[in-house]
């Protein structure tokens, strides 16, 4: 695929992902660390945040799955993965979370894991498309130099 | 598509262009990052070192109260209110008993009144709803950076 054709794609990628609402104005920043000095900060960041985010899935099952539940500690898990997917700018994502913890807060155990499946549907939806976003940016800095 | 514009989902509504060129800061101001979430950390601290600052992190209130009890001074500190081992409340409460008189950024993923008077109460001075945006940073780093006398 020639160069233009790519970046014009890497563009459509890049703002349908905003426009959709699945990235908002963070996302914008961590972009802007991005430098000569530091070329894959946001591949760098976002692979912190899939790992992050792994580890906050896992506890929020793990919380949900023990009986009793501990809503105080599901609500702390929770809120750990709102703040950090708020930071990187996934917006849906941490709509969900917000939904999530009204349940939680109502201490109401249906309604949390209802609620929890969206919260891994919106991630997981994210996490394909800036997967392939990414890869797409790649490929575009590696026609750039060539 | 020019870097940091975009469109956001809000009805093709443009978002600012922003760029860390802002702000150029004169003097080296530095920072205590406390945030028990590694992620949230390093992100705060990599933001505040694009600024110019000179950064330090604790994942716990304990930590940061330990380290400024050590005499370890900043211009900044960003503390999160949920933090393992000592919680950033009585984190923040514990510095500011201890005479600090920096400026402190509660920087949080809550984001109710409750918790917002609740923080303000024990010490922040600016209570920040998570992500720390530049519309938030920027003035406080300008007046921060002006505290200090021109050469």
């Amino acid at each position: 695929m020639d160069r233009n054709r790519l970046q014009h794609q890497v563009a459509c990628m890049r703002r349908s992902l905003f426009d959709q609402g699945y990235l908002d104005e963070p996302f914008i920043q961590l972009e802007e660390l991005q430098d000569d000095a530091n070329p894959n900060f946001v591949q760098e960041i976002v692979t912190l945040f899939y790992t992050n985010s792994a580890r906050l899935i896992q506890n929020i099952e793990h919380a949900l799955n023990s009986r009793p539940i501990d809503f105080n500690k599901l609500d702390d898990h929770m809120h750990q993965f709102k703040g950090s997917s708020s930071s990187i700018g996934a917006k849906k994502v941490t709509n969900e979370c917000t939904v999530f913890r009204d349940y939680c807060s109502a201490e109401n155990a249906e309604g949390c894991s209802r609620s929890f499946q969206q919260v891994k549907q919106e991630y997981a939806i994210l996490r394909r498309k800036l997967e392939v976003y990414l890869q797409m940016v790649r490929q575009a800095a590696v026609s750039q130099t060539a | 598509m020019a870097p940091g514009e975009a469109n956001s989902g809000n009805g093709g509504q443009i978002l600012k262009p922003f760029t860390f060129n802002e702000i150029v800061l004169r003097n080296r101001l530095t920072a205590l990052v406390v945030d028990g979430d590694n992620f949230c950390r390093l992100l705060e601290q990599g933001i505040l070192q694009a600024y110019g600052l000179e950064t330090q992190s604790v994942d716990n209130g304990d930590a940061a109260v330990e380290l400024i009890a050590s005499g370890a001074k900043f211009d900044l500190i960003l503390i999160d209110m949920l933090l393992p081992i000592l919680d950033g409340l009585e984190a923040t409460r514990r510095i500011r008993a201890m005479g600090v008189r920096c400026k402190m950024l509660g920087v949080t993923a809550f984001s109710g009144e409750r918790e917002r008077q609740a923080f303000l109460a024990a010490g922040v001075d600016v209570f920040v709803e998570k992500p720390l945006g530049p519309e938030i940073l920027i003035p406080i780093l300008r007046e921060l950076d002006e505290q200090y006398p021109s050469i």
